[in-house]
């Protein structure tokens, strides 16, 4: 229905174009006599039916989910005080399911039924009194402008304008989308933490989020000590980095001071492969290839090593940064002005003593800039710690045992079949919030280090 | 002096071949990750097929004769087609006797070839109370074995083939009637609980609506948001505000987007689970910094000369943009597009959030069905007990793997044939 | 008459023009332009003659080219500058409201100091001003502006085989006549020039020196130069700016012959510059 109103609007704005156009130009003996070129005055009657009539539509895809629900329960007779929010809930996804059609097996429940043929019929409803506002705005804005067509009327200044008040809200999208993270997180993370106190949360040492179904069962409490967590991703991360920092910092260095144009030609597309890989295979590598052989090798030399060890996880978590690390070292390394390495070649250093002692300190702030942007991305890294590492929380700094974290736990807490007001789906939230300030504080400073750098040597 | 001399040229080598042991290391895991891929996945383009002869009892399949439409497609939905492929197999071992042996017997062939059975007597029904030879597909224990994955030499209690079993496939095999194919279900066919009858075609529909979402939406937004912020925007704290935000948003990590999606777009905004349109949606959100960024840089890239031709002659601002800029900034858009648009193809994590994680065999035919997408697909496959299903995963990953290519080569090339030209 | 301000110096004279001849078709009045904290022209006042070419002069940095895009208010698109004052086109303020700045343009032509043809066809870069002020659409009034455009800036003999060819292929002298050609394609009643010459070779400069002379009395031109010979050779009037003011301006033959001030002809006489 929504496509049929959208698709009818937009098949009148096109006609608004035309008859916008030609109704200006039979006003005057020459189009040059128009203040507009014509398709101006076009763009103009047809705004005034696009903007109306998409306002209408945009407010009723908002509000429509809503009012529908709520009239479908009122009608539905059931008693709304008498049950709870979870229970509502679940009977409006019922009563959803059948009006799409989409679940045919459903308990023969008569109000259920009743409420899903209600749900319909007003849903149908609805979008006929919307498509009904919808024209009547569109029809308006198109009669509003057609009437005010003349041809000293400035269209162009008018359409411009509409245009860049377009650029304009695009442009704070951007802005929208951070505030959006914040708030859903905010919001779920607050009504976590009306259930678990924050305290318990960020200090805590023991996660075990499993709640139990009924209050009656056994450990129907769960408990959300997230530190074992945050250490089981610090422990990850920082093999990460161990395996990417000097990877990544050499390999640069390689590329931009020793390799022959031929090694480059070569070396450095192969880089860039390795970033294009997907997250997804190299979870699976991680997980099929390297797990298992640490562990054999750990039970050769008479370790014994978690088939989902860290190790696996943070070794090749590392190689998937080590592109990232090198590439943007590389930007640092050649934002250093040359004439500073040839006055340290000019004294007689070698070119290994110039880079340790002139270049890295020069490009020192690069460098760091690339190490933190590299840590965040291991910290928010999801697939190959879902695939590689473990789901226990375990606290621990033996590489070789499994640990979890913070993105492996909102995986495994937000998939399946859960109700969503649990403490259990709500901490995932909390996780994620965690996860985005920290991100967050790091990206932050990245980019005041990098700002810094670029004033030293513009 | 000399002696400090050879101790620093010393040095000087060992920092050059640091260097070069980093690259070599670096360069040696992506060999080893991927052979190790095409080790694996390169089987998961072949099937191995049985030999039978299988006659199409009518009174197994019932009188197609005087039955039309509807009736006709019940009676070859009601057949028992199980029937027709054990007397088959019992013709081809006379000597097999007994329920339990018969079964395992029966477990040598795929249970898709039921179906394959009723299609064939649909599209023929002159086959029927004839005897076929038909190259059925075997079971997956089988299609291992066949491709050397299952070990001969271990217990039996250890093996999913039994001895016996063993003893009918060579016996097949003897006779010529078990032979290896190209897997076309594989590229055509959707998900499946049996690995022998699973295919990546309904995760790369799901794949190409979902991008379809996410470039629809990312691209011209994210467009006019860099047209708007190199040609328009006064220099004040709001604009540095955006520009801060928007770094920031290429950083933030993937499976944030997935929460954010989550929250607004499945539980505010009520749209439909596991669809395309909620999964494009998310994406179109985290590829959008990516854009606006690249087309930043393509539009800073035009020339200012020609930005004040055209002022000169009178254009206006919208029109200098719309007339000069774009054009001669859109090959470096559409690299950077290419590129967010190819990081999207492989992204898993945020889709996870949204619910296309689910087991879908149905090839989604709209936005709003219920769909996966390539890198789901290997998640998934990935997690499953089957053996079968380990070759499936390194195909499906050559499978993404060639588009992801593809896509990496096309902005190569579009940004080597466009470079500058004034 | 017209009186540039006092400064400590020197009165600055203008001379009294005999009023048949005196039409300003531009006038700038006590005109100060800033570029952020500089103050890059000084309450200048000057007129531009109907069917006249003005040249000014004056060394690097003066200010002479930031005057010149007041004219047609291509300062508008940098936010840093600031255009106190007043100037006029036919008597009518060019930064009333009422006026559009697009409009304004059409009328203010301009050609730039390094030829900047659009990477299109030689056909596209002169129909696009007019495609875009509705002058003409496609078809054969717009090939017949096209043409005449292109035969007024002496580039159509060169050109007329190869109109669908990229305008960036042309030589360097050929890029600044199509410019040109662009810029009269529009039928503009004051054509801006901004050291048209200064990327050219001395062949090419010639050529352009020659087409300003031809276009002279059709259209009143304002051209800003280093080159004090081409000053001598195509202008009727001139002006001499330093340091953001404005000197001295007159008849071309005066200022080079007998210069009232004393700045003015130390440059001219090449001491400084």
């Amino acid at each position: 229905m929504i496509t049929f109103a959208l698709s009818m609007l937009l098949l009148a704005t096109g006609a608004s174009f035309v008859l916008g156009r030609r109704r200006v130009l039979a006003m005057v003996e020459r189009p040059v006599d128009l203040q507009s070129l014509p398709g101006y005055y076009g763009w103009y009657t047809a705004l005034w039916c696009l903007v109306p009539g998409f306002v209408v539509v945009l407010g009723w895809m908002g509000s429509a989910p809503w009012l529908l629900e709520g009239a479908t329960l009122n009608a539905s007779g059931i008693d709304l005080a008498s049950r709870s929010e979870a229970e509502i809930s679940l009977f409006m996804n019922n009563v959803k399911n059948l009006a799409s059609g989409s679940i045919p097996s459903l308990p023969d429940d008569p109000a259920l039924l009743a409420a899903a043929e209600r749900y319909i019929e007003l849903r149908g409803r609805g979008a006929a009194i919307a498509s009904g506002f919808v024209a009547l705005f569109a029809a308006a804005g198109f009669s509003y402008a057609f009437r005010r067509l003349r041809p000293n009327l400035a269209a162009r200044n008018d359409v411009e304008r509409v245009l860049r008040l377009t650029l304009m809200a695009c442009s704070t999208l951007a802005v929208v989308i951070t505030f959006g993270i914040v708030f859903s997180l905010l919001a779920e993370t607050l009504q976590f933490f009306n259930r678990v106190s924050p305290i318990e949360f960020l200090f805590g040492t023991h996660w075990s989020p499993q709640t139990a179904l009924r209050v009656d069962q056994v450990g129907s409490s769960g408990s959300f000590g997230a530190v074992p967590i945050f250490t089981g991703t610090l422990l990850i991360t920082a093999i990460a980095m161990l395996v990417a920092v000097p990877i990544g910092l050499l390999s640069a260095i390689y590329m931009g001071f020793y390799a022959s144009r031929r090694v480059r030609a070569v070396a450095k597309p192969l880089l860039e492969v390795l970033a294009g890989v997907p997250t997804v295979v190299y979870g699976f590598f991680a997980a099929l290839a390297v797990g298992p052989v640490l562990r054999d090798v750990g039970s050769a030399i008479g370790l014994s090593v978690a088939s989902e060890s860290a190790l696996a996880a943070g070794l090749i978590m590392g190689v998937m940064i080590i592109p990232f690390v090198s590439s943007l070292s590389d930007d640092a390394i050649a934002a250093v002005p040359d004439a500073m390495r040839n006055g340290s070649l000019g004294l007689g250093a070698t070119e290994s003593e110039t880079i340790r002692s002139v270049i890295l300190p020069a490009a020192l702030p690069g460098i760091v800039n690339a190490f933190l942007l590299a840590a965040s991305r291991a910290i928010g890294e999801t697939m190959i710690v879902v695939m590689a590492a473990g789901l226990a929380a375990n606290l621990t700094a033996n590489p070789l045992e499994a640990v979890t974290t913070v993105t492996v736990q909102i995986v495994t807490l937000l998939t399946g079949d859960q109700e969503f007001d649990s403490a259990k789906t709500l901490s995932a939230f909390a996780l994620g919030l965690v996860l985005f300030f920290v991100t967050l504080c790091l990206n932050l400073i990245a980019l005041a280090v990098v700002r810094r750098f670029r004033e030293e040597y513009e | 002096m000399q002696a400090r001399l050879t101790g620093r040229n010393a040095a000087e080598l060992r920092f050059r071949l640091y260097g070069l042991f980093a690259i070599g290391a670096a360069i040696a895991t992506l060999g080893v990750l991927l052979f190790s891929i095409v080790g694996k996945g390169y089987t998961a383009f072949v099937q191995t097929e049985i030999l039978l002869d299988v006659r199409f009892d009518a009174a197994a399949i019932g009188d197609l004769e005087d039955l039309e439409g509807e009736g006709r497609r019940a009676a070859l939905q009601r057949a028992d087609y199980g029937a027709l492929l054990r007397e088959s197999l019992r013709e081809q071992f006379p000597d097999v006797e007994g329920r339990t042996a018969i079964r395992s017997l029966t477990a040598l062939v795929s249970t898709g070839a039921r179906a394959m059975l009723r299609e064939k007597i649909a599209d023929d029904p002159a086959l029927l109370d004839r005897s076929v030879p038909l190259w059925l597909t075997a079971d997956d224990e089988v299609d291992m074995l066949m491709k050397g994955q299952i070990a001969r030499d271990v217990p039996e209690s250890e093996r999913r083939l039994s001895d016996v079993q063993l003893a009918w496939v060579d016996a097949l095999e003897a006779e010529g009637r078990i032979r290896t194919v190209f897997n076309r279900t594989f590229l055509t066919a959707g998900d499946s609980r049996e690995p022998e009858l699973a295919g990546v075609w309904g995760a790369l529909v799901g794949s190409f609506l979902t991008l379809a979402v996410a470039l629809g939406v990312s691209f011209p937004i994210g467009v006019l948001t860099a047209v708007y912020l190199e040609e328009f925007a006064p220099k004040n704290r709001w604009t540095d505000l955006v520009e801060v935000n928007i770094n920031n948003l290429a950083a933030v990590p993937s499976i944030v987007y997935g929460l954010l999606g989550l929250a607004v777009f499945l539980n505010i905004l009520q749209l439909p689970r596991s669809a395309p349109l909620v999964g494009g949606l998310t994406l179109a959100l985290m590829t959008l910094p990516t854009i606006i960024i690249a087309a930043r840089s393509a539009i800073l890239g035009v020339p200012p000369s020609i930005r004040e031709a055209a002022r000169g002659v009178g254009a206006s601002p919208l029109q200098v943009v719309a007339h000069h800029v774009l054009p001669l900034a859109l090959p470096g858009i559409l690299t950077g597009t290419i590129i967010g648009m190819a990081r999207a193809l492989g992204e898993t994590a945020p889709l996870l959030m949204v619910g296309m994680v689910a087991f879908i065999v149905d090839v989604p035919g709209s936005l709003t069905d219920a769909a996966t997408v390539l890198p789901v697909q290997i998640f998934l496959w990935a997690d499953s007990p089957e053996r079968g299903f380990v070759e499936k995963v390194s195909g499906a990953i050559l499978v993404l793997m060639t588009f992801l290519l593809l896509m990496n080569a096309g902005a190569i090339v579009m940004r080597q044939k466009f470079e500058k030209r004034w | 008459m017209l009186l540039a301000p006092s400064d400590s110096e020197a009165e600055v004279i203008v001379p009294e023009p005999s009023t048949e001849e005196f039409r300003p078709k531009m006038n700038a009045t006590a005109v100060d332009v800033y570029y952020g904290d500089t103050h890059a022209v000084k309450k200048v006042d000057l007129p531009i003659l109907e069917g006249d070419v003005t040249a000014l002069i004056g060394p690097s940095g003066c200010g002479k080219s930031t005057l010149l895009r007041c004219f047609n208010r291509m300062n508008d698109a940098i936010a840093a500058c600031r255009v106190e004052g007043e100037i006029t086109l036919e008597g009518r303020s060019i930064f009333d409201a009422e006026i559009d700045v697009v409009e304004l343009r059409a009328r203010v032509g301009m050609v730039f100091q390094k030829p900047n043809p659009f990477p299109k066809s030689v056909y596209d870069n002169v129909a696009y001003g007019p495609r875009i002020h509705g002058i003409a659409r496609k078809g054969p009034e717009m090939d017949a502006i096209v043409a005449s455009s292109l035969e007024r800036a002496g580039l159509w003999q060169e050109v007329k085989d190869r109109l669908q060819e990229s305008g960036t292929a042309l030589s360097g002298g050929q890029q600044q006549r199509l410019c040109i050609a662009r810029a009269i394609a529009v039928d503009p009643e004051v054509i801006l020039m901004d050291e048209p010459c200064s990327a050219l070779d001395p062949i090419a400069t010639a050529k352009i020196e020659e087409l300003i002379c031809e276009l002279r009395g059709r259209f009143a031109i304002a051209i800003v130069t280093h080159n004090m010979q081409q000053a001598a050779r195509v202008s009727q009037r001139t002006a001499f700016f330093h340091l953001g003011e404005l000197v001295e301006y007159g008849r071309t033959e005066d200022i080079f012959t007998n210069p009232v001030q004393e700045r003015t002809r130390d440059y001219i006489t090449g001491r400084y510059g």
